[in-house]
Parts: structure tokens; C-alpha cells; sequence
């Protein structure tokens, strides 16, 4: 990278760097370190090919995604999971008060934060992304089937974490086959 | 409410949260770009390219006394370097510790739309001294003694290990396994071979259907993203033959089970050579089996390792190489604890990539200044500042073709 490539890409991370954190938090599951070292080897990524890309938040978006299902990070150190909500709170007492909306949202991060993270990323995609299934298999890599299925799973994995998501009415996703049958062809 | 609903509306919130990046994150990126050099190539390549050194005795297979003595035998200086060699041509080593071989690798289309990623071998000929190349493996290690290298036939996976001379450069033997294998480590003695099985390939290689590089063209090799064809190893006994297989299967996601593996994750020996491990591309990245292949907890001085760091532990034991510890400018590396994972030393070098003896190791560094890919071996000590050059750089960048990829033994 030249000395205008490294202003430019100074540029970049300056404007660009907390909407794309904003992301990479929601990936990690809101674990916030986390979520900047996720950030951290993607921009890296983008650094070394800085001179050929032309959409550089498109083309770090993607390696967010991609590296979150598929890739050890560069820090690996173990740390705990830092979440708004002990994973402990989402059952017990709160099942009672957990009636309001702003109540089940803060059941619904901390089961978020539990799910793997191939499992959170299709929903992050799918639901604040709001990306239709063949998207997301095409910046995953893999089958519309198996966004479709993973979908399916992760909800069924979140009302298994918080019993008060119990009573939700299921979303479409829940209501499809858990894999894809393709239409077969019927023949008279 | 809906779970979509809900989903979404979580996500929003969450969202919507101040964000804000550190003070200077380009700085901060800018920075810890310059000690990546091919681990960002999925891992993999890394994984199967550097075998630790360790100080342990020399397996023969047929230990003849009338038998020529091997180069890197009659050569015993302490430091062989060549500065001006990359790739190195003659002889490169330190204490007990030698440049074995190394590798390039490129991807080799077989249709329009798959290829597979083919590793050409320089191997040292133990009668010259000199590394010479070979295409008929597509992978291989080197036992501890550098005179015999585990090495597998091109087509994987393979039914076959064979056992290679490295002074007459012919196949001495041939270990027959039921099962494809493709990959193969020798154990810390020398004594045992873990290969690992496959149902398919692991080096193949897929046209990615987006710009993966970012050139602007849609010419690029991709491999089938988070999901792996492992199904488990062998432990061979490397005199006898005889071994037993154990499965494997990795409990991380529900939906695709392996996904935390690369597409390449080969099995490995733990220093005491009495368990294997395999690495994960997510927490806690390594998992440790017993021979029968039970899942077992990390041995107590392993539990800070990290598989990307080549040069593990000390062969003593006592010490762990660690990670990049430089600055925006500098280089550095971290000797830790290795039963509390604190740092120790902090010492020079960009990658340590395998000890020499208790005190010193071999590793990548950059020229200051320079570029994070120019990197050259450089020999390494605990409590100094001086580096001791014994390769000349590597020119191109993270994973242009011809860049060589050492692969060290004990000597």
C-alpha cells in the first residue's frame, strides 16, 4: 500500500469503522472485544488489497460474515463471554416479568449470545440484514438448504435457551421443513 | 409477536447501541497487518508445513554402522546459514535443529470450475546437502534425525504412507491403511505416525463464485467453506506398521458438524508424543485425543498453546512460544508460561517457528521498515537482541507462487 492507499484507508476506518463494529458486535454475540478483533483481521484483510477493491465496506461486510463461521481469528486468547444478561437470567424469576417487550428482547440477546456462531450469523443476516436465503448462501458459501436449515434450527435453539420465547408465535422460518425438499417432479 | 419479530427487533436494539472503535484502529490494523504472512491462507498450509523440532534420539529404521553418514550429520556446526539463499539451496541449520525441506504451492486445475492445491517439495538430499525438488508427494514429514520422511503419493486420499531414504532418495517401505489418508506427522520420537483420513481430498479446490482477491476478477480458488471431510487417524507404529483407526467427530455446530475445522486439519502429536490434538478454527482451538480417540483435556502445559504457533514448547518443556508481541514498527514475539500462559520474554522475531534448544529458536523476521511479507529465517535467543540471519527473504506476497514454506527437524 502506498502513502495515498494508507490515507485512504485511514479514511475508510475513521468513517466507516463503528457501523461496521455495530456488525461485528451482533456476530460475536455482544461480545465486544471480540467483536473488534473479528473487525480487526477483516480490515486487515481489506488492507492487504486495498489498491483493488472498489467497495471496501461491501467487500469487509463479507469477510466479517465468512470469517465469523469459518475462521480462527488471529487473538485466540480464552475469554469469558461478556453478555448484558448472565446466560442464568433468561430462566427462573424472570419467566414472570418477562411479559413486556423490553424484557424479552434483553431474554432474546442473551439466548443470541449462546447460539454458535454459524448459528447467529444466518439470523444476523436474515433478520437485521434482512437478506433473502439466497444471499446469505452466496456470502456463506453454501447451500440455500442449509441457510434455510440453520435457520430453522437457531429459533428452535433460542426457545430452548429461554423458555419465556416460549409462548411467541413461531416465525415463519419455524413453520418450513427443517431441510430443503426440493420439488420432486410427478409424473401422471 | 413473532420470533422473527423478536429476532429483529433484538438485533436493532442491540444495535443501536454506541459503537465506537478505539482511538487509532487503523493505526492498530495497520499495525498487526504486518506480522500476518500465510496464516490468513486458511490456516492450512501453516498447519501441515512445520514440524517441531524436539530433542530426543534418533529412530533408525535399519541402523547399519557401515552406512555413509548423512549431510546434515558431517556438518555439525552450530549455525549453517546461507544469507543469501531464498529459497535456500544448500544446508541451512541451528543446534540441533535443521531446515529439513521446504515447500511451494499452487492450485493446479483439474475442470473448468475445481483444482487442487499441489505442494512442490525441495528436500534436503542428505547425500549432497543440497535441497532438491520433488513433485511425487503431495504431502510429507520428516522424522526426527532427518533420515527418513513419512511421505504420501499424489492421489488422495491414499491406502498407502510410504518411508523414504532421504540419502538414496527410494521408498523403503510401504505401511498399507484400510482407510484414505492425507495427512501424516511423525511423533516426537520418531517412533509413531498419526495420518489423519478423509473421505475426500482435503486439497481441493473450488472456483469462487465472487472476487475473492478483490482484483476485479472472478478467477479465484476457494475451499468448501466450513465444512470437512475428516472422519479421523491412525496411530502407526512406525517398525512394526501396525496401527489402529479411531473416528472422530467434532461437537461444535449441530447443523454441520466439523465446521470449526478447516478443510485441512490434520492431527498432530502433543510434545510428550503420548496424545494427538487437532486444531479448531474457533475456542478453545485445540481439542487433545488419547490414542483410541477420546476426546481428553489439554496435558497441563499445552493448555496456552495455540496450533498456528509452530514452534510450540521448549524442548524442555518449560517454555511456550507464543505470538506476535511487535509494534507498528517493530517486530517481537512472546515466550510464555506454559502453565499459566504469562509472558516470560518478550524477544525478537516476527513467527517463531521451532526451537533450537532451550534458549534459542528459529524464526520469521522482517528487515525494519520493510515489508510484513519480506521476511527471512533468523535465529533467535532468550535475553538478547540479536538475530542471527540464516536464510535470504522470501519475496512475494501471502501466498504468491514460489513462496517457500520451511519445514524443520531435528538433526
Amino acid at each position: 500500500m502506498d502513502a495515498q492507499g494508507h490515507e485512504r484507508f485511514r479514511e475508510f476506518v475513521e468513517n466507516r469503522s463503528s457501523a461496521l463494529l455495530k456488525t461485528a458486535v451482533l456476530l460475536s454475540g455482544g461480545d465486544r472485544h471480540a467483536a473488534e478483533d473479528l473487525l480487526q483481521s477483516a480490515l486487515i484483510k481489506a488492507a492487504g488489497r486495498w489498491q483493488r477493491i472498489d467497495e471496501p465496506e461491501a467487500y469487509v461486510r463479507q469477510i466479517l460474515y465468512r470469517q465469523q463461521v469459518s475462521r480462527w481469528r488471529l487473538k485466540w486468547r480464552r475469554r469469558e463471554l461478556t453478555v448484558a444478561e448472565p446466560p442464568e437470567g433468561t430462566g427462573g424469576t424472570a419467566t414472570a416479568d418477562a411479559s413486556s417487550a423490553v424484557d424479552l428482547r434483553i431474554v432474546m440477546r442473551g439466548a443470541l449470545a449462546r447460539l454458535t456462531a454459524r448459528q447467529r450469523t444466518v439470523l444476523v443476516l436474515r433478520y437485521f440484514e434482512d437478506l433473502p436465503e439466497a444471499d446469505v448462501a452466496r456470502i456463506l458459501g453454501c447451500s440455500v438448504g442449509t441457510v434455510r436449515s440453520t435457520t430453522h434450527r437457531s429459533l428452535a435453539k433460542l426457545r430452548a435457551l429461554a423458555p419465556e420465547l416460549a409462548a411467541l408465535a413461531p416465525a415463519d422460518a419455524e413453520q418450513s421443513p427443517s431441510r430443503d425438499f426440493s420439488p420432486v417432479e410427478v409424473r401422471p | 409477536m413473532n420470533m422473527d419479530q423478536l429476532v429483529r427487533d433484538a438485533l436493532h436494539e442491540q444495535a443501536a447501541d454506541t459503537m465506537t472503535t478505539p482511538p487509532d484502529f487503523a493505526g492498530r490494523v495497520l499495525a498487526v497487518r504486518r506480522r500476518r504472512r500465510t496464516r490468513t491462507i486458511a490456516g492450512a498450509a501453516v498447519a501441515t508445513a512445520v514440524a517441531v523440532a524436539v530433542g530426543v534420539a534418533v529412530p533408525m529404521l535399519d541402523g547399519g554402522k557401515d552406512e555413509p553418514r548423512l549431510a546434515s550429520e558431517i556438518n555439525r556446526s552450530d549455525i549453517i546459514a546461507h544469507p543469501d539463499q531464498s529459497p535456500p539451496r544448500d544446508l541451512i541449520a541451528a543446534g540441533n535443529t535443521a531446515l529439513a525441506a521446504y515447500s511451494t504451492y499452487s492450485t493446479v486445475k483439474e475442470t473448468e470450475d475445481r483444482g487442487v492445491s499441489r505442494r512442490t517439495y525441495y528436500l534436503l538430499d542428505q547425500e549432497t546437502g543440497k535441497y532438491v525438488k520433488t513433485t511425487k508427494w503431495s504431502i510429507l514429514d520428516v522424522a526426527p534425525g532427518m533420515r527418513t520422511a513419512a511421505v504420501l503419493e499424489k492421489k488422495l486420499p491414499t491406502k498407502r504412507i510410504g518411508l523414504l531414504d532421504l540419502l538414496t532418495g527410494e521408498v523403503v517401505r510401504w505401511i498399507p491403511v484400510d482407510r484414505g489418508v492425507a495427512g501424516v506427522k511423525f511423533s516426537p520420537d520418531g517412533s509413531k505416525l498419526v495420518a489423519t483420513t478423509y473421505s475426500k481430498n482435503p486439497d481441493l479446490r473450488f472456483k469462487a463464485d465472487y472476487d475473492s482477491d478483490g482484483d476485479g476478477k472472478k478467477n479465484d480458488w476457494t475451499t468448501q467453506f466450513g465444512e470437512s471431510d475428516r472422519t479421523g487417524f491412525y496411530v502407526i507404529d512406525v517398525d512394526s506398521g501396525k496401527g489402529s483407526w479411531s473416528k472422530v467427530t467434532v461437537h461444535d455446530d449441530e447443523d454441520m458438524p466439523g465446521s470449526s475445522l478447516n478443510v485441512r486439519q490434520d492431527f498432530d502429536f502433543s510434545h510428550d508424543g503420548k496424545l494427538v490434538y487437532s486444531g479448531l478454527t474457533s475456542e478453545p482451538h485445540m481439542q487433545y485425543y488419547d490414542f483410541e480417540g477420546k476426546e481428553v483435556a489439554a496435558p497441563a502445559n499445552e493448555k496456552y498453546l495455540h496450533w498456528s504457533v509452530d514452534a510450540g514448547l521448549s524442548p524442555d518443556g518449560k517454555l511456550a512460544a507464543g505470538d506476535f508481541a511487535g509494534g507498528a514498527k517493530t517486530t517481537a514475539s512472546e515466550i510464555n508460561d506454559p502453565y499459566t500462559g504469562k509472558r516470560l520474554h518478550k524477544i525478537p522475531g516476527q513467527q517463531l517457528l521451532a526451537w533450537v534448544d532451550n534458549k534459542r529458536l528459529i524464526a520469521f523476521d522482517i528487515a525494519p521498515g520493510t515489508n510484513e511479507f519480506h521476511n527471512r529465517l533468523v535465529l533467535v535467543t532468550i535475553g538478547s537482541d540479536k538475530t542471527v540471519p540464516l536464510s535470504g527473504f522470501r519475496k512475494g506476497n501471502d501466498g504468491a507462487a514460489g513462496r517457500w514454506e520451511p519445514i524443520f527437524a531435528e538433526r
